[in-house]
């Protein structure tokens, strides 16, 4: 239990840490909001005038200690550039972002664990040899790339998918799925192609241990001994698993923006066009947060595959 | 195929087939919806502060004013009942505006609202981005409900020009009423124009329905508009070919050329008289403060080929600040600073900086109306036949437009999509006092003398020999390098009807039907 508190706490100094750091690098962009509010027109006393009434010509750390005042009672500001409630545009769009990350989470999972485990059981033979075509695919292939051409496969030539946009569940459970598809197969084939490698190798090792040479021996079943298996060999493959979780929500920018899915990666990358600082640290927090998460229910899955680690 | 692959395959269509997978439901909506696709998510709608020529799209749907470009470049009356009176001295402008206008909020429509929208816009605590523009306005006086005059402090050629595109009438008291906020976000019920805003979700749609009061019987045709904001080229075009928008703006030049030749989908372009694409060099700042260099710089770019490789012909490349096909166009003036290599190479000879040719050139380095990088790569390769090393640094628009404005910048690519007005751009930065003054650093009593008379005519028998003549001023002295103008293009399905490309905007929907 103190252990858990523990990572919590250390979570939310790396989350302070990081808002210290991202404010200070935000705001060191050599560009005012203002000129993109007011836009190319607009005089050196309007620019003035406007970081005055919105508080930007204050020092850096007023400015960061009055919005972090603000956050620790909820309210994480407004966005400079269209007014905006930043924990509204978040409401919105986390959930949207975060059910593209879990499908693609869960593809990749599904495809890559079996994947991984069954060319590591039959090394060097066809499975494991397309194992690694599709592994070495899906590295390889940019992610932006490879949502065009399931953009032109799937929507463009055979009409089955939306060629983008969000169609949310109120509108219909198929249309929703057909939306989400395209997109998450897009995100999650890289990691198909991470986890499966790492599942192969893992359970490769496994499988050369002394301890299930000594359950063949014994005559234990393929099943119970692919059980001992997994239980030693997904250690490592947790952690993969988690660390591309949290990474998944970087890449999902690249999706969001190419399947036109109006996500938070969307968000944040407009934010970024638009110089917003308070939605910019505000949105990669909130990313920063997942990412934590996803560690710390990585550390108890951990402690619970391999009990050694608790002690 | 064995039997059993061809039950499989038999199954696995049936399959499909119930799960009515084969196809997704057409997106040509039935039900009157008229689906486009916009590049750029807009800042705001408030029609006083729109920059974004996506958001017009949109804006200028919602709010209407006294003039109007048509679909053939014309400016035509649209809240005015004719085009305005003007008096000899062409200070006075005098407007019969019409009768039968309600705004959307039911309220009617008078001339005491044209006056409560354009002091509100000129008013400076309010901020307008383009109030400047509008600046010569010096009094605004109601003659009767439907009439109202303009009083300028000086004769002002481009202000009916600026009037189509930079601003909307609004109803008197509805800035108090409703605050700047609701024009920003959800100008509802706030403009005369065809569309009623009806919901905006950031980087998402915005949806406007048909407002059945509208003044022009019979239009619009759509009962609802669905905006998608979708900046991926590729992405676009796919919603194009998919049906799921029926219009698009800004579609990739790579693919125009195909889409023309593409069963179901039509497509259009037009020259920009504001569509400009330029070279902003400094002449304060070595080289270019040589005026040597400059010509070799300008003289060594080779724009044709540039519009024909990169940007396949929606480029029309010019040396001067006027399109090839318009009547001001002078030829001379191009050839003076045009395409010529053994000029460039004797420019540069006669130049202080030939033993020690570069510089830094910006270049956005995200698309704004289109994509320059591929350009300023071509550029950088002409430039080093004669010798001229060219640094190409990436930069955010609205960074290069903060040093522009500066002056600290030595040169940097600009597209801009300005009002179908031959001065604006040259007003803006070769003139004293105004926005982009300091990027050129350069100004000229003989072309600020020229401008000025140009503002007096609208006539093209007087006004075009004023603009060849600020061509080959600005020849003579070469400030910066003009590169071409970038045309409006849209690609549509074939089932639209009604709809052409406007040069006064990246689309206009008012008019559209579905066939």
């Amino acid at each position: 239990m103190f252990v858990i508190l523990g990572r919590v706490l250390s979570s939310l100094g790396v989350l302070v840490a990081v808002s210290i750091v991202l404010f200070t690098l935000v705001h060191a962009i050599p560009v005012s909001p203002a000129r993109v509010v007011l836009g190319g027109d607009a005089s050196e006393e309007d620019i003035a005038e406007f970081e005055r009434d919105n508080g930007l010509d204050r020092p850096v750390i007023v400015q960061y200690l009055s919005w972090a005042g603000g956050v620790m009672k909820g309210d994480l500001g407004r966005s400079l550039i269209d007014n905006t409630v930043i924990a509204v545009t978040i409401s919105q769009t986390l959930p949207v972002t975060l059910e593209l990350v879990l499908w693609s989470f869960c593809l990749a999972l599904v495809i890559a664990v079996p994947l991984g485990v069954l060319s590591a059981y039959h090394e060097d033979r066809w499975i494991d040899h397309l194992a690694r075509v599709v592994a070495t695919l899906g590295v390889s292939i940019p992610t932006f790339w490879l949502g065009l051409m399931l953009i032109a496969w799937g929507a463009v030539g055979l009409g089955w998918f939306p060629a983008g946009g969000y169609v949310p569940w109120s509108a219909g459970a198929k249309p929703h799925l057909l939306s989400m598809t395209l997109p998450s197969v897009s995100l999650g084939l890289y990691y198909v192609a991470i986890i499966s490698r790492m599942t192969r190798s893992s359970v490769g090792d496994v499988l050369m241990a002394d301890h299930v040479r000594v359950s063949r021996a014994m005559g234990l079943s393929r099943g119970r001994i692919l059980i001992y298996v997994l239980r030693n060999a997904l250690s490592p493959v947790v952690t993969v698993a988690a660390m591309s979780f949290g990474y998944m929500f970087g890449w999902a920018l690249i999706v969001e923006q190419v399947f036109t899915i109006p996500g938070m990666s969307r968000a944040l990358l407009n934010a970024i066009f638009r110089r917003d600082y308070l939605v910019i640290v505000n949105v990669v927090l909130v990313i920063t947060a997942m990412f934590l998460v996803a560690n710390l229910i990585a550390d108890l899955l951990y402690r619970w595959l391999d009990p050694r680690t608790a002690r | 195929m064995t039997d059993l692959n061809r039950r499989l395959l038999l199954k696995s269509a049936a399959l499909a087939a119930g799960l009515d997978l084969i196809r997704i439901p057409g997106a040509f909506a039935q039900d009157g919806t008229l689906n486009i696709a916009l590049p750029n998510n807009p800042s705001t709608l408030d029609p006083i502060q729109t920059s974004n020529h996506d958001a017009m799209a949109i804006s200028n749907a919602i709010f209407e004013n006294l003039l109007e470009v048509d679909l053939d470049g014309n400016v035509v009356p649209s809240l005015a009942h004719k085009l305005p009176v003007i008096n000899d001295e062409a200070t006075r402008f005098t407007f019969d505006l019409r009768d039968d206008v309600v705004f959307q909020n039911g309220a009617k429509f008078t001339a005491e609202d044209v006056k409560y929208s354009y002091e509100y816009m000129l008013d400076p605590k309010n901020r307008s981005v383009r109030r400047t523009l509008f600046a010569p306005i010096k009094e605004i006086v109601i003659e009767s409900p439907t009439r109202i005059v303009f009083n300028l402090s000086q004769p002002y050629r481009p202000w009916l020009q600026y009037m189509t595109k930079f601003m909307g009438i609004f109803p008197k008291g509805s800035r108090e009423a409703k605050g700047d906020d609701a024009f920003k976000l959800a100008p509802a019920d706030l403009g005369t124009g065809p569309g009623v805003f009806v919901t905006w979700q950031p980087d998402s749609h915005i949806e406007l329905k048909r407002n059945p009061n509208y003044w022009r019987k019979g239009v619009p045709a759509w009962s609802r508009v669905m905006a998608r904001i979708v900046p991926e080229d590729a992405t676009r075009l796919a919603y194009l070919m998919t049906g799921q928008a029926h219009i698009i703006s800004s579609p990739p030049p790579r693919d125009f050329e195909r889409l023309k030749t593409t069963p179901g989908i039509q497509t259009g372009s037009k020259v920009a008289i504001g569509g400009m694409w330029f070279m902003q060099t400094n002449t304060k700042r070595a080289p270019f403060d040589d005026v040597n260099f400059r010509k070799a710089v300008s003289c060594a770019i080779d724009r044709k080929s540039i519009a024909k490789d990169v940007f396949y012909g929606l480029l029309d490349a010019t040396a001067t600040p006027a399109p090839t096909g318009v009547s001001y166009y002078n030829a001379e003036a191009d050839k003076a600073v045009g395409y010529d290599p053994e000029k460039a190479k004797a420019f540069l000879a006669k130049s202080k900086y030939a033993d020690k040719a570069e510089f830094e050139l910006l270049v956005p380095s995200i698309p704004y109306l289109f994509d320059a990088k591929d350009g300023a790569l071509v550029m950088q390769s002409q430039l080093a036949k004669i010798g001229i090393q060219m640094k190409i640094t990436p930069m955010e628009q609205p960074q290069i437009l903060t040093r522009a404005i500066a002056g600290t910048q030595v040169a940097c690519l600009l597209p801009l999509m300005a009002p179908s007005d031959p001065t604006f751009i040259i007003q803006i930065c070769f003139t004293n006092n105004q926005i982009m003054s300091k990027s050129s650093g350069y100004t000229n009593p003989e072309l600020d003398a020229a401008i000025q008379e140009s503002y007096k005519y609208t006539d093209a028998a007087r006004l075009d020999p004023v603009l060849k003549k600020i061509q080959a001023i600005l020849v003579e002295d070469c400030p910066n390098i003009f590169l071409g103008f970038v045309g409006v293009a849209n690609a549509w399905r074939a089932e639209v009807k009604g709809f052409k490309p406007n040069t006064g905007l990246t689309m206009w929907i008012r008019d559209v039907s579905l066939g």
